[in-house]
């Protein structure tokens, strides 16, 4: 699955680099996540709980910080395992910062994410109905932290 | 837990059955009730005796598809080149052991269709008396178009009339006002409507081919059943089948020689073992090195099944499982100006994440496609799985219809009863490209048929003749879903199940 989109944030791009290259500081915007570790300097560790029906479930992800070049290219690569298949999931994430302004910052993301294994049978449905209103919920966390009120 | 498999030798046998999955098993256990005739059933894959009760218990579905060894997947690849899978039963029973215990009868129309190819033994009127030989309905007893005491029980638990589930009230009247009926018995010839969908379980029990058909008949002296046996290639001689190539779990290779042989592989098998045996296209048999004992073009293409995609909603509220589909299936259309319905349509349990409201996804499933897919083999090893290329919304009418299907189940939650459960569309967003979505989203409803077709001799791509004799080979049957031309506007296991019945008529009458 695929993902590609921009956030705008009306904060300077020094302070949206500083919170999305900290995977503990993002994770507290990010729906789900809990129990991030840093393991060290590029390394984090944490899951993400879901249910489908009867289903539940925890993903327990690994977060590889692979490019850090601010203000324009920001890699990440994240492998887990699910709870309950065993399968794995790898996602490659790519973000980069450009501004208009010292006050004006747009987020652009690129992410391929591939299930491997018994996941795939529900994983797509679920990674896609719920990626529209986690980056939404992503995006409204970031405005409230970075943005100063009128 | 055992297996049937035993250190016998399996030589001359009147019968050898290859694929103990859905139509496999009505096969050897019809076949076997001749005590003079020796049938031997080989499955590929397991055989647990008891049946463990992640496969018996209908409670563990999701556990039993998510998570036990019984089920086999395909990668396949969409146009865009994102990969969703296919699946199998790797257990005997096959499908009918691993799927969601639907028995939807095919509708009228798909009869008709398989009657252009097949002449009138495949019309509804033909065989609406086999339909009702294989149940045992006790909501409609024997009338005319039901039946009572054939070997696979079916019931539904969920009566439309007494259910007062709020969201299926909701749903029903939504449904209503859309022009659906309450329609109490999806096995009529013309179904349409809101849904009670019948199931094979019977006192708590799946009611798969292995044990509806196959184990009142294991005790049968005249019926061998053997498990964890691969098939390397059917034997020929001098144009007639006259045994196997077997190989046990242990490498070791064997023949076993057979007077008639019957391929109940299935989709994906079936003509992967017809062309490892020389019998296929000429380009895949040159492709592998495999010497051509029968060219047929037809072995392995024509493949078809049926596309889903899921559109989610925000949710009001939390649908647990007890309110939803597969209890209840709306049977559509795409286009209200159609003949006939095209669609499934299920309201799918919630997804539910910590900081998100509930997600309420909604499967549209296109009951008919125009385009038509192919099977391959990936080498001529029979432990590699075949190249699967599924074809699935192909063609532009069908993804017409895809959307169709989507633009009215967007209208259909927004039913004032329906919109106490269902908020705002949320995947894909409002304003997204709804082609895209559909393209790069779609995955398999599990209903592949087609590789084995059947047809006139002179038909290049038929494969099987109408009473389902490999054409070009004496002795040699295929008898699983793969016959069928077209893929019905039902889920497939009864017609496997059918076809499976027609298979073992036509070996005795031979």
């Amino acid at each position: 699955m695929r993902l590609e989109g921009t956030i705008d944030i009306a904060a300077p791009p020094e302070a949206v680099w500083a919170v999305i290259i900290d995977p503990r500081d993002l994770a507290a915007c990010v729906p789900g996540v809990s129990d991030v570790r840093q393991l060290d300097e590029r390394t984090f560790e944490g899951s993400v709980r879901a249910s489908v029906g009867p289903i539940d479930g925890d993903f327990a992800f690994r977060s590889v910080l692979a490019t850090l070049s601010y203000p324009d290219e920001l890699v990440v690569d994240v492998e887990g395992t699910d709870s309950v298949t065993k399968s794995r999931v790898v996602a490659h994430i790519e973000a980069g910062l450009s501004s208009t302004s010292d006050e004006s910052t747009t987020l652009a993301y690129r992410a391929t994410v591939t299930t491997k294994g018994r996941l795939a049978i529900i994983g797509d449905m679920v990674l896609r109905a719920t990626a529209g209103m986690m980056i939404g919920q992503v995006t409204k966390c970031l405005r409230s932290r970075l943005e100063t009120p009128a | 837990m055992t297996s049937t498999r035993n250190d016998r030798p399996d030589t001359d046998v009147d019968v050898v059955v290859v694929g103990g999955g859905t139509a496999g098993c009505v096969v050897a256990a019809r076949l076997s009730e001749d005590p003079s005739r020796r049938v031997l059933l080989l499955e590929e894959g397991p055989d647990p005796q008891p049946i463990p009760p992640i496969v018996s218990d209908p409670k563990r579905q999701s556990e039993l598809i998510l998570e036990s060894p019984y089920v086999r997947m395909y990668d396949v690849e969409r146009s865009d080149g994102s990969s969703f899978p296919l699946l199998s039963g790797r257990i005997m029973g096959g499908g009918s052991s691993v799927n969601n215990l639907a028995v939807v009868r095919p509708m009228r129309v798909d009869f008709d269709a398989w009657a252009t190819y097949g002449g009138d033994a495949w019309s509804y009127d033909a065989l609406l008396p086999l339909l009702r030989a294989i149940e045992d309905d006790p909501d409609f007893g024997d009338d005319p178009i039901h039946g009572s005491g054939g070997p696979l029980h079916l019931e539904r638990s969920y009566r439309l009339d007494e259910t007062v589930d709020p969201p299926v009230r909701a749903l029903i009247a939504a449904a209503g006002d859309a022009g659906l009926p309450p329609c109490h018995d999806l096995n009529v010839p013309d179904p349409i409507g809101v849904c009670a969908s019948p199931y094979n379980i019977v006192d708590g029990r799946r009611q798969s081919t292995a044990v509806a058909y196959l184990e009142p008949a294991r005790g049968r002296p005249n019926l061998r059943i053997r498990a964890d046996t691969t098939v390397v290639r059917v034997l020929l001689e001098a144009g007639r089948a006259c045994g196997l190539e077997v190989r046990d779990p242990d490498g070791r290779t064997a023949t076993i020689g057979a007077r008639q042989v019957v391929v109940a592989g299935g989709v994906f098998h079936s003509p992967q073992l017809l062309i490892r045996s020389g019998i296929g296209p000429s380009d895949e048999l040159t492709a592998h090195g495999i010497a051509p004992r029968v060219v047929r073009e037809g072995v392995g293409r024509g493949y078809q099944d049926h596309a889903v995609v899921y559109v989610t909603f925000q949710g009001t509220t939390e649908l647990r499982e007890d309110y939803v589909i597969p209890k209840v299936r709306l049977i559509a259309k795409s286009d209200p100006d159609r003949a006939t319905p095209d669609l499934h349509v299920f309201m799918q349990p919630s997804i539910r994440m910590e900081g998100l409201p509930p997600l309420l996804p909604v499967s549209v499933r296109l009951l008919e496609h125009r385009a038509t897919g192919r099977v391959r083999l990936a080498s001529a090893d029979p432990d590699e799985l075949p190249i699967v290329e599924p074809a699935l919304l192909q063609h532009p009418g069908d993804v017409e219809a895809m959307a169709g299907g989507i633009a009215f189940v967007r209208e259909l939650v927004g039913h004032p009863a329906l919109a106490e459960f269902y908020g705002d569309l949320v995947n894909p967003e409002p304003d997204a490209d709804m082609l895209e979505h559909i393209l790069s989203s779609y995955i398999s409803y599990y209903h592949g048929v087609g590789t084995c077709r059947i047809g006139a001799a002179d038909d290049p791509l038929a494969v099987v003749d109408a009473g389902l004799r490999v054409h070009g080979v004496d002795g040699l049957w295929v008898a699983d879903a793969s016959v069928l031309p077209t893929v019905p506007h039902a889920n497939t296991n009864l017609a496997a199940i059918m076809v499976g019945e027609l298979g073992a008529r036509a070996v005795a009458a031979a």
